[in-house]
């Protein structure tokens, strides 16, 4: 089926293959979160973690440690991760590399264009941001105080840029549509990157897209939950879904006009692929929603490593990675607060 | 709004008062995202983040301003942090604003150290016909 | 104790035992309102007490349930959410009203919390994933909030209370150890000194009667001689001629003089 593939692929993108799978055999199992569930101290888990691949960023950390450190060299494991595999790509890999970012890119934009408006330090902003979504003249956006002029000065230079034309309004930025204003970037962000994959062809198009419609319709389902009872209209919710995915456009117009967590539930339920996530969630039940998708998400993302010769492998990658930090974070919370009886509840096993 | 029933609120007392917090990073987040975060004009703010960085002196000063300022009724202290401090607690005896030591997530609640509640325990242990002396 | 042999600096006459007798009465009254009242003020710090020890507890349980909460938050809507909240903060839309109550004549500061009106600014935090968590933490941190801020009145209270009660035993104490042992002393030593002037008057008296009766001794004594001497002057008159008559009148005069 993608015979083509196989013979030009390891030309430019074999090594970079072969170090993700690499990476992806270091990361932790179901016996690694067996034995950190069983920690008693955030300084066991250390121990537990020194001898894994997180080993090597954690072996300085003084000795009273707190979850974010943990989280915070664990991040950076990743981010080395990504760097090593950008440096080395080439064209088309960068660029769908580069596109993973982006989604952080629009983060830290957000976070700081809020910090502007409450006029906090820019510096300060920048060591909050997300290591993944920097970019030159990160900072100059804080000097921004409406949305034209935002794009004009900064985001214009930035691959965000396109996804600006959708949401530039005359208004000037605030509370409420700045959250709505993030999630038109992330609309039109994973619009693109849907696009973009869908012309690099082959395994990749096909998997990418798979993902990306997951991504999408989850999204769809989560802001309309999210966004019950809050003064967002259903024109304005059903413009923060992404045109694509399994739910467009049916099941949309269906989203949108939902008022309730059992009309959504029986809106998806129509799809048979999601009705699994919901039949473990019992009615009227919304919390565990999103740990269903998790596991939904990451069952995806591990099924891509099944294939050979597709950049999809690059993606699940960062997305599996960003799962075990969250993982670990869960595990060191519960073990920092003492709630060891909940550690099962938030580990999403990968391996 | 206007009309304050003035028959239970002093003169001097204002209407509404704040809820300051010293806190680590997470119990700030929380409780800003309750509500009780203040950012003023000269974008003071009602709460203090205290990370292993923070140096002692910035956690005196912030309590100093904190218990001098006029608009605060109620000033919360992650207990870690009041240990730190624990003379400057000690020795303050104001009614207004009032310390409350809370418990952190890292850090659980150990009632031995509060100032408050060690004075309680005192009292029930120097006087046995205390109503819960015993327990 | 240390009242005494102390006693007021007074002028011991009736009258100021009156007065002070009336202060002693004032003094006794109002030790036992005080002591009333400090009764009073002690059972209520012991039920704030009570109820200081119960909430503390429980507020350990509930800090640690928002905390949680809070974990789980940033476990679904990622670690960043803790920048987004602390951006979004601008104004306290919960705020404590300082209200007084009124114990025995004591102002017992009490704290009540509001919800300033206006929407929050959180409201669509977390709306591509995990903004439910994040309200479910957020009520949880409100929660915690309204039992702390119950914490705080029944601390101040408790403050309040234990330095009414000091200051009221304090008096009690004055005046059952000071003021009323130095009036109760004013008062004896006024009695005494009434009692001794009392016995100076009867000692005058006695004095005076005692020799008034001297007096009347000797007078009689004079009078005898006086007679005797008459007797024999009135032989000598008789014999001699007249001038008795004379005399005798005269004697008569002088023992009217004397009674």
């Amino acid at each position: 089926m993608y015979g083509f593939e196989a013979l030009t692929f390891n030309i430019h993108a074999g090594y970079l293959e072969a170090i993700v799978r690499g990476y992806r055999s270091g990361m932790l199992t179901a016996v690694d979160y067996n034995n950190l569930s069983q920690c008693e101290t955030l300084d066991d888990i250390k121990l537990h973690l020194l001898a894994t691949d997180y080993g090597h960023y954690l072996q300085n950390e003084p000795s009273p440690l707190h979850t974010t450190a943990i989280v915070e060299k664990c991040t950076q494991k990743l981010v080395d991760d990504y760097n090593h595999l950008l440096s080395q790509a080439t064209e088309p890999l960068s660029k769908f590399l580069e596109y993973i970012t982006y989604g952080y890119i629009i983060d830290n934009v957000v976070l700081i264009v809020t910090g502007a408006l409450h006029e906090r330090d820019v510096q300060e902003l920048l060591e909050k941001c997300h290591p993944l979504g920097m970019f030159d003249g990160i900072a100059t956006v804080a000097a921004a105080h409406s949305m034209s002029e935002l794009y004009r000065l900064v985001l214009i230079d930035t691959p965000l840029a396109p996804y600006f034309s959708e949401c530039i309004t005359s208004e000037d930025l605030d509370d409420m549509n700045i959250e709505i204003m993030r999630n038109t970037l992330y609309k039109a962000y994973l619009e693109d990157f849907y696009r973009f994959c869908q012309k690099l062809g082959g395994a990749t198009a096909e998997i990418m897209c798979d993902l990306l419609s997951f991504e999408a319709d989850r999204r769809a389902v989560n802001i309309t939950i999210n966004s019950i009872g809050t003064e967002l209209t259903r024109d304005d919710r059903r413009k923060l879904y992404s045109n694509f995915g399994l739910l467009y456009p049916y099941g949309h117009e269906e989203l949108a006009v939902g008022e309730d967590f059992d009309q959504v539930r029986a809106v998806v339920e129509k799809y048979p692929p999601y009705q699994a996530i919901f039949a473990k969630l019992s009615y009227g039940e919304s919390q565990m929603l999103d740990k269903a998708f998790y596991e939904e998400e990451v069952k995806r993302l591990t099924l891509s490593f099944e294939q050979q010769f597709h950049y999809a492998v690059f993606f699940a990658y960062v997305r599996l990675r960003e799962q075990e930090i969250r993982n670990l974070m869960w595990i060191s919370e519960c073990v920092a607060q003492n709630q060891k009886s909940r550690v099962h509840d938030g580990i999403v096993l990968i391996f | 709004m206007a009309a304050a029933p003035a028959t239970s609120v002093q003169g001097t007392a204002r209407t509404s008062s704040l809820i300051a917090i010293i806190a680590d990073e997470d119990t700030v987040t929380g409780f800003l995202l309750a509500g009780v975060g203040n950012v003023d004009l000269r974008r003071k703010t009602n709460y203090l983040i205290v990370d292993s960085k923070t140096p002692v002196k910035a956690i005196e000063d912030a309590f100093k301003e904190f218990t001098t300022r006029d608009d605060i009724a109620v000033l919360l202290i992650s207990q870690y942090i009041a240990n730190m401090i624990r003379f400057l607690i000690d020795s303050y005896k104001k009614p207004l604003p009032a310390i409350l030591e809370i418990p952190s997530k890292d850090h659980p609640y150990d009632p031995t150290h509060d100032s408050i509640l060690s004075r309680v325990k005192h009292m029930f242990s120097s006087d046995p016909a205390g109503p819960i002396g015993r327990g | 104790m240390s009242g005494s042999g102390q006693r007021l600096n007074v002028v011991p006459t009736v009258t100021v035992l009156g007065v002070v007798k009336a202060r002693l009465v004032g003094a006794t009254k109002g030790h036992q309102l005080l002591k009333k009242k400090s009764d009073a003020l002690t059972m209520q710090f012991r039920q704030i007490l009570k109820r200081i020890v119960q909430t503390k507890e429980s507020m350990g349980d509930i800090m640690k349930s928002a905390s949680f909460a809070l974990t789980e938050a940033k476990y679904t809507a990622g670690d960043n959410i803790k920048h987004i909240v602390r951006e979004n903060v601008q104004s306290a839309t919960i705020k404590v009203k300082a209200k007084q109550e009124n114990v025995a004549g004591v102002k017992l500061p009490k704290f009540e919390h509001f919800t300033e009106a206006g929407e929050s600014k959180n409201d669509l935090t977390g709306l591509a994933r995990g903004g439910q968590q994040i309200q479910l933490c957020r009520s949880a941190y409100v929660k915690a909030v309204e039992l702390l801020v119950e914490l705080a009145s029944l601390q101040t209270s408790f403050l309040t209370l234990d330095e009414a009660i000091k200051t009221t035993n304090r008096r009690v104490n004055a005046l059952e150890n000071v003021v009323k042992p130095r009036l109760e002393n004013t008062i004896s030593y006024i009695k005494g000194e009434l009692d001794e002037l009392e016995r100076e008057e009867f000692f005058r008296l006695k004095k005076i009667q005692g020799f008034k009766k001297r007096e009347v001794e000797r007078q009689r004594k004079k009078k005898f001689e006086e007679d005797q001497v008459a007797e024999i002057d009135w032989e000598k008159t008789h014999t001699k001629g007249f001038g008795s008559d004379l005399l005798v009148p005269e004697a008569q005069k002088d023992e009217d003089i004397i009674f």
